[in-house]
């Protein structure tokens, strides 16, 4: 399990540099030059001293070739440096660490409500496969699949918070509220529309998943002993069917944790909620590069680790894997 | 036998090891029209794609044509079935010009990233060796980036419009089929007929296109609708946020672009234009749902259990 842990985690580390290089080369041929504003043929420019910037380019490398700006740039990340944002004029990591609360909160919330519709419905599915439900659910699964995010975020916003009104449009809470309880109401009320939203857009994939791989499972001779040494229903579903058909679910809902950012982008605009994913496309139209490059990098990160969270996970909730780790 | 009903076919083909009556093609289309969510899929898309590239023939007003006497003006209203929007432009007329730009993106995006992915996954698979694995583990790096930020940076880059967003859109499609195509033919190759073929002296690149490839069609057809309605999803998404289709020209994610400010500028809920953001956005869910009804159909259809069988 330890060597296993250790050649995994060294496997990634040169997919991590080849990450980051891909991504530092794209982000280089993007429109816009972190000097822009302060270049001396730019009229609005206040400080117009030629020397200056020489020595800013200097300080920042920017004469450099793109490979040995690369490993500059590498090695002031491993510092804890991320630079300054051009849009906000604030340090990068003090930004992701005001927004990332927001998008953690948005996107746990969302997962969680994933989670909950998923199972019912898919363990569902499976146990009653072919029935009337279990068709309607296949077809609903289908029709959440080919839902654009942005436009069932948009109709949510129209049907719940102009026509009926109960939900707030945007933003994370409303200001001059008092009283704990109250701002608690509102928070969760602001945060109930963009959760819901993302979390649905998920629950189709979910269910299709766990209804195969428990159908797989059902279909195994255990659970047929099971049932012959007359178990009760719930119990070998539950105890015996679940339990193994959790193998697979649980990798699936690992890996996808990173669809959760990517999703979140397009939520969190549109909810105009204060995330990192808002942040990224505001850095990306405003051509602020190094705050960009930043949020790019900090999802990159979050994807691998999901990945060898995954696979962790895999060898943790499987006994066989890990007999057969130990026999090597 | 040949008086046989459907029911019956497919009672012998799920029950026993009989190799089912007709060609591989026969089966398939018969097997694909009775699944019943693929073949309204089939009509569904087949009714879009006629409106929308014929459509426009027969719509008097053009899609940008402005009428500022008759701004936001409701559905089925005269002249306009589907309304007006804040410039008083057609939202019928644009609708189907939009659906020409994202159907075109969707369609060319899918066809170039799923040639590249076949030709990928065929190469990795028959090749092997240290060919094989440096492309895997490319497959692996592209795969391990998030796509959808990427694809945002990428357009920003590249600029926006119809050309670029097809290109982005094809150079992060081609992974998934290439990891598929790979694996069917890493079982093809070890098959009595490619070393008959081996040993008669055929060339290498001859076995590959002339004996593996159309073994690994079927596949390749099934992860292009996928493919298709992942383009005009990501399309329209990269549109929606300003990155895609530029107006004027219409597609039906950029039709939504103003979305947000009508809904937040309208005082009164009943002031809501609704009808501009219901209408672009439900074609492409529409759209989306056959294709993904039909890519289920035929994956159905094309099992390649009946390859090996024929």
């Amino acid at each position: 399990m330890i060597s296993y842990f250790f050649r995994r985690v060294g496997e990634l580390i040169p997919v991590f540099f080849l990450i980051s290089m891909i991504i530092f080369f794209i982000l280089n041929a993007m429109p816009g030059d972190p000097l822009l504003y302060s270049r001396v043929e730019n009229p609005r420019v206040i400080v117009q001293d030629p020397e200056r910037i020489a020595k800013l380019r200097e300080y920042y490398h920017l004469d450099d070739p793109l490979i040995v700006r690369y490993f500059f740039w590498l090695k002031s990340l491993f510092k804890g440096d991320l630079g300054y944002s051009s849009m906000y004029k604030l340090p990068v990591l003090k930004l992701i660490k005001s927004r990332l609360p927001n998008t953690l909160m948005l996107t746990v919330t969302a997962w969680l409500i994933g989670l909950i519709v998923a199972f019912p419905i898919g363990i569902y599915s499976a146990v009653k496969k072919y029935s009337f439900l279990d068709y309607f659910f296949t077809v609903l699964a289908f029709i959440g699949i080919s839902l654009p995010t942005f436009w069932f975020a948009l109709m949510a916003i129209i049907v719940f918070s102009v026509f009926l009104g109960w939900f707030p449009a945007a933003g994370v809470q409303t200001y001059g509220i008092s009283g704990s309880w109250n701002i608690f109401v509102d928070k969760l009320k602001h945060l109930a529309l963009p959760s819901l939203v993302l979390g649905l857009v998920q629950v189709a994939y979910w269910v299709r998943y766990i209804r195969t791989s428990l159908l797989e499972v059902l279909d195994q001779d255990y659970i047929r002993t099971a049932y012959s040494k007359g178990a009760p229903d719930k119990r070998v579903i539950l105890r015996h069917a679940l339990r193994n058909a959790m193998i697979p679910i649980i990798t699936i809902i690992a890996l996808d944790i990173p669809y959760f950012f990517g999703g979140a982008l397009i939520v969190e605009t549109i909810f105009s909620w204060p995330g990192m994913g808002r942040l990224m496309y505001e850095a990306v139209l405003a051509s602020d590069y190094n705050l960009a490059i930043n949020c790019l990098m900090f999802i990159t990160i979050v994807t691998l680790l999901s990945n060898l969270l995954a696979d962790f996970l895999y060898v943790l909730v499987d006994p066989r894997i890990r007999l057969g780790s130990k026999a090597v | 036998m040949i008086f046989a009903t459907k029911k019956q076919i497919d009672h012998i083909e799920e029950n026993t090891d009989i190799v089912p009556i007709g060609s591989y093609w026969q089966l398939v289309r018969r097997k694909f029209l009775s699944h019943k969510l693929a073949f309204f899929g089939l009509i569904v898309l087949t009714m879009i794609v006629l409106l929308v590239v014929v459509g426009p023939f027969f719509v008097r007003v053009a899609y940008d044509e402005m009428d500022f006497t008759a701004l936001l003006v409701p559905p089925l209203s005269s002249g306009h079935i589907l309304g007006t929007d804040e410039l008083g432009r057609d939202v019928f007329a644009r609708l189907l010009y939009g659906g020409r730009i994202s159907l075109l993106v969707g369609v060319c995006s899918s066809l170039i990233s799923t040639g590249i992915g076949l030709l990928v996954g065929l190469f990795s698979g028959y090749f092997g060796g240290i060919v094989d694995r440096l492309l895997m583990r490319f497959v692996d790096v592209m795969l391990s980036i998030p796509s959808f930020p990427v694809l945002l940076i990428l357009t920003l880059v590249f600029g926006p419009g119809l050309f670029n967003t097809i290109s982005v859109l094809a150079i992060f499609g081609w992974m998934g089929v290439a990891r598929l195509v790979r694996s069917v033919v890493l079982s093809v190759r070890e098959n009595d007929f490619i070393m008959a073929a081996r040993v008669a002296g055929t060339k290498k690149i001859q076995i590959l296109f002339r004996h593996i490839m159309p073994n690994v069609i079927p596949i390749t057809i099934v992860s292009a609708t996928l493919n298709l309605s992942y383009a005009i999803l990501a399309e329209s998404s990269l549109s929606y946020l300003g990155l895609g289709i530029q107006p004027p020209t219409p597609s039906w994610g950029n039709m939504l672009q103003k979305a947000m400010t009508y809904i937040l500028s309208k005082g009164h809920a009943s002031q809501t234009p609704w009808w501009l953001i219901f209408f672009p956005g439900f074609m492409i869910f529409l759209v989306v749902l056959s294709v993904n009804f039909l890519g289920d159909g035929l994956r159905d259809a094309l099992d390649p259990r009946f390859v090996s069988e024929s």
